[in-house]
């Protein structure tokens, strides 16, 4: 949908935030972020995948369970547990290049401050529309999942509908196209 | 958790027009900084503050420190939330429908009829 509000943002795009606080101890937090090699509902039912672990400088790529698909490739910018965890990120089916998603943890009255920063988001393109939809989505869906111990309706729709996601994905998309 | 308190902080936050307006000017620049938002008001700047104080409060806004200036961010988590509670993926994907018609037959309607 677009409208009026939309005019000016080519200038300041460049960052937006989204924060929670949740009802869990900073570890619990972090440790449910960071985990690899499992389905993650709050990441749209995909598999954080790395050569050997998260940390900094490493390559990583979000891939669907079957392992056919990657959806998001980055490469780590900074791994501080557990309060900071920063990458670069592109989708596969754009053209866009890479932005950055910062995910800061805090201790707070009440449970853990978690915040998502999304910085260079290139303006007026379908990452940006991504981002967008995906911020609260993110932070919403972790939130519940650390504190309820299962993800919010939209999170377990996700991982049902994750292997009919393969049948639209596109080719360009396919995991040996994007190496680690 | 996203209590009924912490719900009524929000809805209390969204109440105000003035409010309503900070919302807007944060989302289509992020990272507003608080003088520039003040000179987009005609009320004091004490006003404008104890306006951002009430969203801040409601987690509707962020204020980060820019040297000696604070930027400040629309948070849409806590609208997400208010989502939550009551439309599912389908509900929301059909409100979004009829929602998206409303809006395209009054533009159209608008156009033919200018007021």
């Amino acid at each position: 949908m677009i409208t009026a509000m939309m005019v000016n943002t080519m200038e300041f795009a460049e960052r937006e935030i989204y924060a929670v606080t949740i009802d869990a101890p900073i570890q619990v937090v972090w440790d449910t972020l960071v985990k690899t090699d499992e389905a993650l509902p709050f990441f749209f039912g995909a598999v954080c995948d790395t050569k050997d672990g998260l940390k900094s400088g490493a390559s990583m790529r979000m891939i669907t369970p079957n392992g056919k698909f990657a959806s998001v490739v980055g490469d780590v910018i900074e791994f501080s547990p557990p309060h900071r965890y920063a990458h670069t990120m592109q989708f596969t089916q754009y053209d866009d290049g890479p932005c950055t998603v910062t995910y800061e943890l805090s201790e707070v009255d009440g449970g853990t401050l978690f915040k998502l920063i999304t910085e260079n988001v290139p303006a007026g393109t379908k990452t940006e529309k991504s981002m967008t939809s995906g911020g609260p989505f993110i932070t919403a869906n972790l939130k519940s999942l650390v504190e309820t111990g299962r993800p919010k309706l939209s999170g377990r729709m996700v991982m049902t509908l994750g292997p009919l996601l393969g049948l639209v994905t596109p080719k360009r998309s396919r995991i040996e196209n994007w190496p680690l | 958790m996203f209590t009924d308190e912490d719900m009524s902080a929000v809805f209390h936050a969204l109440s105000h027009e003035s409010r309503r307006k900070v919302l807007d000017l944060l989302k289509a620049e992020p990272g507003l900084s608080v003088g520039a938002l003040a000179g987009r008001f005609d009320v004091s700047r004490i006003a404008v503050m104890n306006h951002l104080a009430v969203l801040e409060k409601a987690g509707l806004v962020i204020s980060e420190k820019d040297g000696r200036s604070r930027r400040l961010y629309l948070n849409a988590a806590p609208i997400q939330m208010i989502q939550d509670r009551w439309m599912s993926e389908y509900s929301s994907h059909f409100a979004q429908r009829l929602t998206g018609v409303k809006y395209a037959a009054e533009a159209a309607a608008n156009k033919k009829d200018p007021k």
